[in-house]
Formats: C-alpha cells, structure tokens, sequence
C-alpha cells in the first residue's frame, strides 16, 4: 500500500466565526498575511512528505475557510518545481465547474512537465455547492463531465495534427498542448466515487478509483469497481486502483496520539458547516437521485461503526476510528488499523492520508508525518494482497 | 396522472397531448372564450386557486410546461426561447389561433418568448408578476435569487399568506417526483443569466396586442424598481397593483386576479 499526504490547507482561524463558512462566507474574515504564512506552512509540510518518500495530493475548493487551495493545478506546479520524488495526485481538478477544458490540459501538461512525469490526473465532477460560486448549469452535470473529460483525453494525447471540437457543451477552434506532457498517452487518470454504481464508470475505463471517508461503504464501492473492471479487462484490478482517504494521527505516546486526533478531528465539524440551502443546489441531482434520497430517509447516508449503530451525532476519535474515518494510534496501533481495513474492505492500493488537519499545527504535523513515513509506510508497503473475494470464498470451502 | 390524484384540480379535467412527439400533461377547466394559463415558478397545482376562479369566465386551458409535472422534457430545450417556439406549436396542435393568454410569474416570460415571435397569436395578454426580463444589472438586483434562499423561505416568500401543502420530505412519491421535476426544470431554464432572457425586453416592442401587467403590492419575490423596468418595456401596457397579493397574486387575491382579468379581456373583444 502506497501513502498519500493530504491537506485541505484550511484557515482555521476563521472557524470561530458563528454560521457557514462556504459559499457565501464574507471574506472580510481572511487576514491575507495570516492566509499565506498557513499557505506557506502546508507547502513546507507537502515538502517534508517528499522528503520522507510519502506521495502528494491536492485538492481544491472555492469561497470556503475550510480549504484554501483554490485552484490544484496552481498549488501542484509550485510542488512539481519543489518535489523530486513524489508523485503529485491531483484530486480532483473539478471538471464540470471548470469553463475551459483544455485550459484543465495545458495545466496538467505544464506541471507534468516540470515534475518530469510525476502527475496523477484526478478528473472529478465538483462537489454541488460549488456550482453556486462557479455559476456553471447544475444540470447535465454529468453530460457535461464527461464531454471535458473526453475532450481532456484527446488534447493530452494527441499526436497527430491539431483538432477543432465542437461538442454540445464544449467548443474550441483549435486544439495544441504547448507543452504537451510527459506521460503518454497521459498522466495516470484517478476519479472518486461514494457508491457502486459510480465507481463502475471508473473500472471499466481501468482509471484509478478514490473514495473518502466512506468507512464501511468502501467495500460496496470498491466491489463495483472490481465487477466493472472486471467485465471491461478480463481479470482482477491491481489493488493500486484502489484509495481511501481518512485521517491518520500517530504519535510514539498514545495519549500524544489521541490528542492530535482531537485537533485534526476539528476538520468534520468544519467542513459541513454551510448553509441549507447549499445542501441539495435544484438541479444538480438528477430526479430520480433526489427521489431515492427522500425516500430512503436522513439515516440511510449516515456513517456507520464497527457494531452497525450509526455515527453519533457528536462523535468521539474513537466513533471516528470505529467508523474508518480515522487511524490513531501509536505506530503499531494505526498499522494495525488499516491492515485490518484493507482486509474488510476487500484489499486497496492506497491510502490518501490526511496527515494534516482541522487546527493540527505545524509541530505536530510533522512529527506525525515523520513517524508514519518512518515506521507506518514501509510496513504497508509490504502489506499482502488481499485476495478477490471469490478465491476467498473458494478456501473457506 | 389525473386529477383524482391531484385533487386541487378537481373542477377540470387532466389530459396529455402530443406536441410534435412530446407529451405534454394539460388542464382545461371553465367554458367561454379560450384562455391559455402558462404557470409560474409554483407549478400547475400551485395556480389552482386562480385556474378555479378564471373558468368561471374562461374556457382555461393549462399545460405544464415541458420538464414541470407530468410533461416531457424535449432534449434540445434548455432556453425559454426554445419554449416559446414550442408554445407555438402547441398552439397549432390544440387548433388555437389568437386565445388570450395569461401567464404568471416565469409562465409570463414563457408567453412573451411565444408572442415576441409570433405576435398575432394572442387577443389579449395578461402578465402577472412577470419574469424573464434582465433581473440585475452588476450588483444591483431587483429579483430574490431563488437559488440562494432554502426551500422554506421560498415557499414563504412566494405569497403573503403561509404555504399550503406539506414540506417534501413528508408528500407522497408522486408528489415528491412532480416538486422535483420543477426544481430541475427550474434550474435549466433559470440559473443563469438568472431568470431571464437578456435580450427579451430589446424584443418586446414586436407584442402588439392589448397587454396588462398585474403586480401584487406585497411581492417578496421581485422588487418595485423591476416592474418599472416593464414598464419601460412594454410602454403601451396597462399596469395594474392588486392589493394585499404577493408574487403569487393568483393565490393570494385570486377572485381579484380573476375579476382584472375577465374584465380586460372583455374590454378587448369589444
């Protein structure tokens, strides 16, 4: 198993402030000084992963006080220059906000190239309250994915003469990636999924396969993607098609431990904190999406622990770690933990670390980065393959 | 669907056309001269209190339009522009040639997109609490942005009086299915330019037939400074405030809405 550091690089300072902090959050709130030494900060932090032979991932968001990277390919070619060994997964660029799809390329292109081929291209769709700060049509949100996608792929990999597109979202005159990147036909394409049926559209085009903080529902949405790839390739994905993304705190002290994943546990309470009417943007789900939401209830999405209940409404680190939402502990504890996981949920490649955050400071930071590097990584780098889940069944009778 | 089911349409009847391949669900109610209803942001069923009072005078026929209730979404249309051709044609299939026509709320937009192509097509149009002209202009805005309030200040917003019908976790799953179709339909047609075609009121001159504008003087929705902004567009139209209505004047002062209406386009017959 690969380990991935991430960080929303959020400002927490802001987060004492009462109400929503997405959207419509007056940015009055940001002191700009402050703003850039935290930026400066994570990037020290994502440095300190290469260093210790950890991998990268970036995101980004918009209009929020919970993740200020606003755009992934910008923070990931001020990391393409500074790296030198990690590869630097971008999760996601959110395609079916963004206007210009081929600008998307020429930025995937540009950081593979100063990264010397070192991108992982992480195409998502965007999470819905964003459409409001982006002002992009929230419906056909998925036509519209796919079709950026599509034309993504074409521009990357294109090494015949230069094309024109005329799509029914998308329309370019002309199409030349100056630079043209590293990895061909392209860099290693990544996508994310919360249910089987969307993690199908990912196994069968063989792409990478992210899902966050889904706990125990990784099994279903790993086994969709495992059926899917199934049928398209012929044979059983490698585990490096896999990820899941949680919260690691580690410390050689376990007290130490759980005190940071109290910090770091901050990050949950922030980042639902908007305000309602961003939760279900009209138009944005398709209707027969929205119909099985209200008609299966607010408890069917809800997290569940290790016995089954669902997540409390004010969760201790230890729901948390019952869920798989988090892994603290010393370094044999948070070993322990994910080892055990990956058994439960069917085997993974990856594990997309959040390394940092809520209101874990730099210190801490790390120091937990440095212990998971040094005694968490290179044990799971051994860790044996799950084995699919028939062969399993096969042994048994 | 029929209205045993939706049962505030219970003084008509529910019907589907076939418009050019695509089923369209239609309420007629009333006799009298034709009137074509087009609905607003409240759907079919939330113009039923005003439907009601207008088949007293009217033969009212009601679509919904394409996306909204039971009717289908063709898959080109994703502009009130391409839903005023359609009107047109619908007006072919139901063998109307010039019906009165009113429409409240974005239903007005839908009729002034119909008759900025084809003017001859109404007697008489009536626009209550219209939409579908410029709604802001930079940083000034003259129309709630439907958008960025929850479901719940929308619905209290949209007339003076509380909301009738359950909130949508607590209807029926045809119910939910119908409330659902609107917000998407909704979101296509108006998200951006928001709720308006920026180059329908440079268009408006083409309207030539006698044409009232009804304003609610409690509209929560769109704002005074924008009704003047119709008033500039359409230069020859009668305004009309109706007292104590709210964006949704045919639910708050619906027998008023009715009285204005069946009077104006008596006045035109004459």
């Amino acid at each position: 198993m690969k380990l991935w550091h991430f960080t929303e690089q959020a400002y927490h300072p802001a987060w004492a402030v009462p109400g929503g902090l997405r959207v419509n959050f007056p940015q009055y709130h940001c002191d700009p000084i402050e703003a850039g030494q935290l930026l400066n900060r994570y990037l020290d932090e994502y440095l300190l992963a290469d260093e210790l032979g950890l991998n990268i991932m970036v995101n980004e968001h918009h209009a929020t006080a919970t993740c200020m990277s606003t755009s992934v390919m910008t923070t990931l070619a001020i990391l393409a220059r500074q790296t030198k060994q990690a590869r630097l997964l971008a999760l996601g660029i959110p395609l079916a906000n963004r206007a210009n799809p081929l600008r998307v390329a020429e930025e995937v292109a540009l950081a593979d190239c100063i990264s010397g081929g070192r991108i992982e291209m992480g195409l998502v769709k965007g999470v819905p309250l964003e459409v409001v700060v982006s002002n992009r049509q929230p419906t056909k949100f998925m036509d519209r994915f796919w079709e950026a996608h599509d034309l993504i792929i074409a521009a990357l990999s294109n090494l015949g003469e230069t094309f024109g597109w005329e799509g029914d979202h998308f329309h370019f005159r002309t199409s030349a990636m100056w630079p043209r990147p590293v990895q061909q036909p392209h860099p290693p394409v990544w996508g994310t999924a919360s249910s089987a049926a969307s993690a199908r559209m990912y196994g069968k085009r063989g792409y990478t396969c992210a899902t966050f903080l889904s706990g125990a529902a990784a099994r279903s949405v790993f086994n969709g993607y495992r059926e899917a790839y199934v049928e398209a390739h012929g044979k059983h994905p490698d585990p490096d098609r896999l990820a899941y993304l949680a919260l690691v705190a580690c410390s050689s002290d376990r007290n130490e431990a759980f005190r940071r994943a109290e910090e770091m546990k901050k990050y949950f309470v922030a980042a639902p904190r908007f305000d309602v009417q961003f939760r279900n943007i009209r138009g944005f789900n398709p209707v027969d999406a929205n119909l099985r939401m209200l008609l299966a209830g607010p408890n069917a999405m809800r997290l569940r622990m290790s016995n089954g209940e669902p997540l409390p409404a004010n969760p201790s680190v230890e729901d948390y770690i019952s869920a798989r939402l988090m892994f603290v502990g010393t370094p044999d504890e948070v070993y322990e933990q994910i080892a055990q996981f990956n058994i439960d949920a069917g085997g993974f490649g990856n594990l997309l670390m959040m390394g940092q955050a809520g209101e874990l400071n730099h210190a801490d930071t790390v120091d937990n980065l440095t212990l998971i590097a040094k005694e968490v990584a290179p044990r799971l780098a051994e860790l044996p393959d799950v084995p699919p889940l028939e062969e399993r069944y096969e042994g048994v009778a | 669907m029929s209205t045993a089911e939706l049962s505030c349409l219970n003084f008509g009847t529910l019907d589907t056309i076939d418009v050019r391949g695509t089923d369209i669900e239609i309420f007629r109610a009333g006799s009298g001269a034709p009137l074509l209803f087009l609905h607003g942001i409240d759907s079919l069923e939330g113009a039923a209190a005003g439907i009601r009072e207008l088949a007293k005078s009217f033969e009212v026929i009601a679509p919904s339009h394409p996306g909204f209730g039971a009717s289908e979404l063709p898959s080109y249309m994703d502009r009130v522009d391409d839903m005023g051709y359609f009107y047109l044609d619908m007006l072919d299939v139901l063998g109307l040639d010039a019906p009165a026509i009113a429409g409240t709320s974005f239903g007005a937009w839908v009729a002034c997109e119909m008759l900025t192509k084809e003017p001859a097509r109404a007697s008489a149009l009536v626009l209550a609490s219209p939409l579908g002209i410029k709604t802001a202009e930079r940083r000034e805005h003259w129309v709630t942005d439907i958008f960025m309030i929850s479901s719940q200040e929308l619905a209290d917003r949209l007339q003076v009086g509380p909301a009738e019908g359950p909130p949508l976790s607590e209807m029926a799953e045809w119910q939910m299915r119908r409330a659902l179709r609107a917000d998407e339909a909704l979101s296509l047609f108006g998200w951006t330019p928001y709720m308006c075609n920026p180059k329908l009121a440079s268009r408006l001159h083409r309207i030539t037939c006698p044409t009232i504008v009804i304003w609610g003087d409690r509209d929560a929705i769109a704002e005074p400074e924008y009704s003047l902004r119709w008033r500039d567009a359409l230069p020859n139209a009668r305004v009309e405030l109706l007292a104590g209505a709210g964006h949704r004047s045919h639910f708050d002062k619906p027998a008023e809405l009715a009285a204005l209406v069946s009077q104006f386009v008596a006045g035109v017959a004459k």
